[in-house]
């Protein structure tokens, strides 16, 4: 019943890999780019958490805002063909949102004032909302670089994972200003209707704005928007953009839970939200399911006799011991079997990709290529 | 390290990754300070009504607390409530509260605005932490569950930022007040919590990093569900023996089901040593417990273990 997820991702430029804290998504998103790039791609992945493991599984020395080249020998080392490439890096929401004020900026005087703006460089380097839309700047700059077959996107630890879908349209609407604008005396837009209104409460509340928190935030502020100026639109095109790639035919998102009911009841969340907006989605991958251990329900006959001739010093105990582990492994696999099946009937029969838990976190390319295996045949 | 317990702090933050368990610890280590007699708010920052699953009650959202136990509440900060409670106690006149509440270019502003929600939300923290009544401080400790660690750390540092941007007026006046506090380590402790796993470690190492970067009083790091096992290294020779016999499948199986249940326990035991290393600060394991509803214990078997330990309770 599990999907091929890389089969059905074939011929996809996009794939966005969403999901709950802590169920694995950056590993699961490395694990997809490498069976892509196996399978001849070339292959770009994006990871947002500064994952140093992952970058030393992948042979790197660490991932930066620039892509770094998986060694094709160390993939090959751990029994997958390397038929295409894997870049990988890690996001850097300033460097991002800098080359866009360079690319945007109308000349070298506007990005050289943007550049040392105190609210710009709060807003690129520090906002809660920075990283979710230069994540997604960032996917379309590298879609946009023709280097790449497939780029993969691991998603930020958002609080809420369904924030970095707003963040494109917020952001735009933060330096596009309108209502601070209205505020500090806009030009233009004279003589429509309402204006006098609007223009006399915005007086009123920049006036509070002032009392409250000092001139030079305000006077910061207004430099901020006029240096902006006339890059308004690249802003909001640049945001659409990609939104209208999101949406398109080319991507695919893929939810990554654990067969447990916090990450679950997320995922369904997420899977609502995705469906409703209508994103094209992937699969459901879950992550970490307990095997199911050997031997169906049956007891383990002849346990202590054959710890007995193992030479273990007290063979009835340590067989009682083991029956009650076998028990507790059944019983989680048990549950987790139930908990799948319940998302399963909750998302409408989705296309369902199950990875087995390891002993333990891949630390190298051959744990990565274990997940790779499970996601489809590469 | 000197620095006093947890206990003996007001304001406690409780950072980590998503899934870590920071509610859990954050409301374990609530219902430990309500059991030892101080009156104790547990505040989610997220909104996410997590402390519902653990007390049966939903928390307050905005308004007055919702008690849970005795001596505990819990409390949901929204952010554009807060927003509002503030421009209403700063601004005397309520119709000037009304115009910028209806305001849409306020609105606009206070949704894109960078920073503004992290401000407000410390800021209404900042309230509940100062509240008197009487000459008795309404609340003896406060326990925050903030949001997933980059977020988190951005709660803390808001009103340093705002300190440097805004020149003057009572903004200013009060991120000052509040920065004091939150990077005062008699006052206030950062709580890190970390599951046994590569990438969670190492993102807990990175924020204690990051955290004492900005000066911020990191107290303790968590190590939640932590994998406790009933075997003895002696046990390992004859177990994968057996699981690598010619026995029945569900002998080899039990045999196996063993082996990986010392394995698991070694690994954790490795995991919370590189924790240590890696922090720095006293590493506090509490166990996995399958089940944490009301009623089932769970909880308050994790708030002993939290009381226990002297960097969170000081043994008490």
């Amino acid at each position: 019943m599990s999907t091929d997820l890389l089969q059905l991702l074939e011929g996809r430029r996009v794939v966005v890999v969403a999901g709950a804290g802590g169920v694995g998504k950056t590993t699961v998103s490395a694990a997809l780019a490498l069976g892509l790039a196996a399978r001849g791609k070339r292959v770009a992945v994006v990871t947002i958490d500064p994952a140093r493991r992952l970058a030393a599984a992948l042979g790197i020395d660490a991932l930066g805002d620039m892509p770094h080249r998986v060694d094709a020998a160390r993939v090959e080392a751990s029994g997958l063909a390397m038929l295409g490439t894997m870049d990988a890096l890690q996001l850097d929401p300033r460097a991002t949102f800098d080359r866009l004020v360079a690319r945007e900026a109308p000349d070298e005087a506007a990005r050289e004032r943007i550049l040392a703006n105190r609210i710009y460089r709060h807003l690129s380097s520090t906002a809660a909302g920075a990283q979710e839309f230069m994540a997604v700047e960032r996917l379309h700059e590298l879609h946009d670089s023709g280097d790449y077959d497939v780029v993969v996107l691991d998603t930020p630890p958002a609080r809420n994972a369904l924030d970095f879908l707003d963040a494109p349209e917020r952001m735009t609407r933060f330096v596009e200003g309108r209502g601070l604008r209205l505020l500090l005396g806009p030009r233009g837009g004279a003589g429509r209707m309402g204006w006098r209104a609007l223009q006399a409460g915005g007086s009123m509340v920049m006036s509070v704005l002032e009392r409250l928190t000092g001139a030079e935030l305000i006077g910061e502020i207004r430099e901020f928007l006029l240096s902006f100026d006339g890059m308004y639109q690249g802003f909001s095109d640049r945001a659409a953009a990609v939104n209208q790639l999101l949406l398109s035919d080319d991507t695919r998102f893929v939810v990554v839970t654990g067969p447990r009911p916090e990450p679950s009841a997320e995922a369904h969340a997420l899977w609502d939200r995705l469906t409703a907006d209508h994103y094209p989605l992937g699969a459901l991958v879950v992550n970490r399911v307990h095997p199911v251990p050997g031997g169906a329900d049956d007891a383990p006959d002849g346990l202590e006799e054959l710890l007995r001739g193992a030479g273990a010093p007290d063979p009835a105990g340590l067989a009682r011991r083991a029956t009650a582990a076998l028990e507790a492994a059944r019983a989680r696999a048990r549950a987790d079997r139930h908990e799948i099946d319940a998302v399963t009937i909750a998302l409408h029969q989705p296309h369902v990709v199950t990875v087995p838990a390891l002993e333990s976190d891949p630390v190298e390319v051959a744990g990565i290529a274990r997940i790779t295996r499970a996601l489809g045949a590469a | 390290m000197t620095s006093p317990p947890i206990l003996d702090r007001r304001l406690v933050f409780v950072l980590g990754k998503g899934g870590a368990g920071k509610t859990t610890v954050a409301s374990a280590m609530a219902l430990g300070l309500a059991d030892a007699g101080k009156r104790t708010l547990l505040i989610e920052v997220a909104s996410e009504r997590r402390t519902e699953v653990l007390f049966g009650v939903a928390p307050a959202v905005g308004g007055v607390p919702h008690e849970v136990r005795p001596g505990l509440a819990t409390l949901s900060i929204d952010s554009e409530k807060a927003t509002e409670e503030y421009l209403a106690r700063q601004l005397p006149m309520r119709p000037l509260v009304e115009l910028m509440v209806r305001s849409r270019a306020f609105h606009q502003v206070a949704q894109a605005a960078p920073g503004l929600s992290e401000l407000v939300t410390v800021g209404k923290i900042w309230d509940l932490a100062t509240a008197v009544k009487g000459d008795a401080p309404v609340w003896d400790r406060i326990v925050v569950d903030a949001p997933a660690t980059g977020h988190g750390i951005a709660l803390l540092e808001v009103a340093g930022r705002i300190r440097e941007l805004a020149g003057s007026g009572p903004i200013r006046e009060q991120a000052e007040k509040i920065e004091q506090v939150i990077h005062h380590p008699a006052a206030t402790g950062v709580v890190v919590v970390a599951i046994p796993e590569d990438l969670a470690v190492s993102e807990a190492v990175e924020a204690v990093a990051a955290l004492r970067e900005r000066d911020l009083p990191v107290a303790a790091a968590v190590m939640n569900a932590v994998r406790a096992s009933v075997f003895m290294d002696a046990d390992e020779a004859p177990l994968a023996a057996v699981a690598t016999s010619t026995g029945g499948a569900a002998a080899r199986a039990a045999a196996t089901a063993g082996l990986a249940d010392l394995m698991a326990a070694r690994h954790d035991q490795a995991e919370i040593a590189a924790l240590a290393i890696g922090t720095n600060v006293p590493v506090v394991s509490i166990p996995e417990v399958p089940d944490l509803r009301p009623g089932s214990g769970g909880l308050e078997r994790l708030a002993a273990a939290l009381m226990a330990d002297p960097a969170i309770g000081g043994g008490a």
